[in-house]
């Protein structure tokens, strides 16, 4: 059973933490793609990280790679940058304006944060 | 290329902040903040600063013992993780002796600066990671200290929490007294125990 009034309040501290640098998240389960909490929603964003996160840990599974652990990356045109955070059944993407949020923001103190807040929401 | 923001503060709301703690010392908001920085976003609201005083300390330099001017504690008011960095640097700027002031993660990453380019804070990541064999000699702290650039000096504090390790480093043309560290571990302490 996950607590989404903890989600939804998570979402909100990120958005006070990265402020306008936040461009959208999303919070979904990963095995019915179903959104559970967000902000500026992609539907298909959602359904395009399933897929890459799926791909990516079959991929490192079958060449012996460690799994993926918190988090991965992607560096994209137009100064963005996606966080797409491994909660274990849920999955988050982070799309994050590089030119007013920076990466030690993102990944000392808004991922870290957002991990625990998703775990106590989890745990309910 | 992409030109990442190394300055996630505001250099409006630094400004007022300066301001605030300052009173008449500082000038209107557009002086060493705005210098410092390009002008970003306007930001969130942060919490007003309230400094606690501390007494005046006497130190003994080579030219003879002179008061020093006391430098207020800094507390933070605010749980957003950005509002407590934004007044942990504006403090800094405006009570340290430096040109340039970050707040960075125990990689390198900057999480907010002034005044100092995203490679010379990038810097902090194997510097920190080198100390950790240094750290493994009994008595020796190594959690503060200071590095020639060339040009500058850089002069940093860190702090651990159960996130990992912070830390607040400031350039300027000579390297922070024993004290002024003290001063900047403090702080930083009291910042990142709530992020």
């Amino acid at each position: 059973m996950i607590d989404t009034k903890l989600l939804d309040l998570a979402v909100q501290d990120l958005r006070n933490v990265l402020r306008d640098g936040l461009v959208a998240t999303d919070i979904w389960d990963r095995a019915d793609g179903l959104t559970l909490a967000g902000f500026n929603q992609q539907p298909v964003a959602v359904a395009l990280f399933t897929r890459i996160t799926s791909e990516l840990e079959s991929s490192l599974a079958d060449s012996n790679f460690p799994p993926l652990a918190r988090y991965y990356l992607l560096d994209m045109e137009g100064s963005h940058t996606v966080a797409v955070i491994n909660h274990g059944s849920l999955l988050q993407g982070v799309l994050v304006d590089n030119k007013r949020a920076n990466l030690g923001i993102l990944i000392s103190v808004a991922i870290p944060r957002m991990i625990e807040a998703v775990a106590k929401a989890k745990a309910r | 290329m992409t030109h990442r923001s190394v300055s996630w503060t505001d250099a409006e709301s630094v400004a007022q902040l300066l301001a605030r703690a300052t009173g008449p010392k500082r000038a209107a908001p557009g002086g060493a903040v705005a210098r410092l920085a390009p002008v970003m976003p306007a930001a969130a609201a942060v919490a007003k600063p309230r400094l606690a005083s501390v007494p005046p300390v006497a130190v003994a330099g080579g030219r003879g013992a002179e008061a020093t001017a006391a430098v207020p504690r800094l507390q933070q008011y605010s749980d957003n993780p950005s509002d407590r960095l934004d007044l942990l640097l504006a403090w800094t700027l405006d009570h340290q002796r430096c040109t340039g002031a970050f707040i960075a993660d125990d990689n390198g990453l900057t999480l907010a600066a002034h005044g100092i380019s995203e490679a010379h804070v990038s810097l902090v990541g194997p510097l920190l990671s080198a100390l950790l064999a240094v750290r493994s000699i009994p008595g020796v702290d190594a959690t503060a200290g200071a590095l020639w650039l060339g040009t500058n000096m850089m002069s940093w504090v860190e702090a651990r929490t159960h996130r990992g390790g912070f830390c607040l480093g400031t350039v300027g043309p000579e390297a922070l007294s024993t004290q002024a560290l003290e001063q900047l571990k403090d702080a930083l302490e009291t910042t990142v125990r709530g992020l």
